[in-house]
């Protein structure tokens, strides 16, 4: 789920550099505010690469195909780090295989560093109470998310010269073909913290 | 019988021999030209077919006004007919927020197809995961470095 260049007008794609400008500035002083950020530099490099490839895994859902995001997963594990991970995951993504624009690196960086965040705030606040709830209400809540606001995007770019109904029904499709991805990575994020649980807790945001 | 009745007779027998002369007066007209065509197909990097996507073609003088629009087929596939401009045309085919743009230059000479992207071979792909995995690897292992450097000294 990347826009690529073109799709969207010159103005929006300024707009979402801009706001993804001002979100890495944020998570970059919080991060600086951390005691030793630099210990977290190992797992980052990672979970990038888990990222990086991630867009390459296609999950066929009739009529349509979707790709893993990971963004839960990477804001539940990595936290305010999520933020310019994945802008390094997105820029290598567009780089080497095409996969997004980066006219629309900007606003690619909103699509998923927001449902990464969100996926944090939620860890934080009842991780510790309810672990697997909020594990796969991160990773499912992340793609919901990140579908709603590439939608948006979509829709509120279109040029005048485009049929807006079939776009619009197209999109709506695009969407629910994510349902299933949502419920995956939900999964995947449940199962990935059990299993850091058991046998790495240090590694778990809230070990 | 009269010859009012007479008069209808021989006006009904009139038109009916004059009919098929007035039928056979319209000629069929063909002019046949030649023309530039081109041939869309558009495809998903996965291999899956851009059906029922749409499709915006730019002129080469007016890169900003569209010029013409259509739909792929099933097959993600569209051929149309350009118009007598030459210069550089593209064709924006797009579907639920994805999509790419393509130029093709027409001149006098026959056409010249550039494509967007080149599509890349799964070998191609796992080779530069793999370079970014060493890559973070090699972050990873830098920074462990370090840091037992550091906890050592202290």
């Amino acid at each position: 789920m990347h826009l690529p260049d073109g799709i969207v007008p010159v103005e929006m794609a300024l707009a979402g550099y801009a706001c993804t400008a001002g979100l890495v500035a944020v998570a970059l002083h919080r991060i600086k505010a951390r005691p030793d950020p630099q210990a977290e530099i190992p797992r980052v490099a990672m979970l990038t690469t888990v990222f990086f490839a991630a867009s390459l895994v296609a999950v066929p859902v009739p009529p349509t195909t979707v790709h893993l995001m990971l963004a839960g997963l990477m804001g539940v594990m990595l936290g305010w780090f999520a933020v310019p991970a994945i802008m390094v995951g997105l820029f290598l993504q567009a780089m080497l295989f095409g996969h997004g624009g980066l006219t629309t690196l900007g606003l690619n960086g909103m699509i998923l560093c927001l449902p990464a965040l969100l996926a944090f705030g939620l860890w934080r606040q009842i991780g510790g109470r309810w672990p697997d709830l909020a594990a796969f209400g991160a990773g499912a809540g992340a793609v919901v998310v990140a579908v709603a606001i590439f939608a948006t995007i979509v829709l509120t770019g279109l040029p005048a010269e485009l049929d807006a109904r079939a776009e619009r029904a197209a999109v709506q499709v695009f969407a629910l073909a994510h349902l299933p991805l949502a419920l995956a990575e939900g999964v995947i994020v449940l199962v990935l913290l059990r299993v850091l649980r058991r046998i790495e807790p240090r590694l778990l945001p809230h070990g | 019988m009269t010859s009012h009745t007479r008069l209808a007779a021989l006006a009904i027998c009139a038109a009916g021999c004059f009919t098929p002369l007035v039928a056979l007066s319209h000629a069929a007209l063909i002019e046949a030209e030649t023309a530039q065509a081109v041939r869309l197909h558009a495809f998903y990097d996965t291999g899956e077919p851009m059906s029922h996507a749409q499709v915006i073609i730019y002129a080469p003088d007016n890169p900003v006004s569209a010029w013409g629009q259509g739909v792929t087929d099933r097959d993600g596939r569209l051929e149309f007919v350009l118009g007598p401009e030459t210069g550089r045309w593209s064709f924006q085919v797009r579907q639920s927020g994805h999509g790419a743009m393509v130029h093709v230059e027409v001149g006098d000479d026959a056409p010249v197809v550039t494509a967007t992207s080149s599509a890349q071979s799964w070998g191609q792909r796992l080779v530069m995961v793999a370079l970014v995995g060493w890559g973070a690897l090699g972050t990873a292992l830098f920074a462990l470095a370090r840091r037992k450097g550091r906890d050592a000294s202290a």
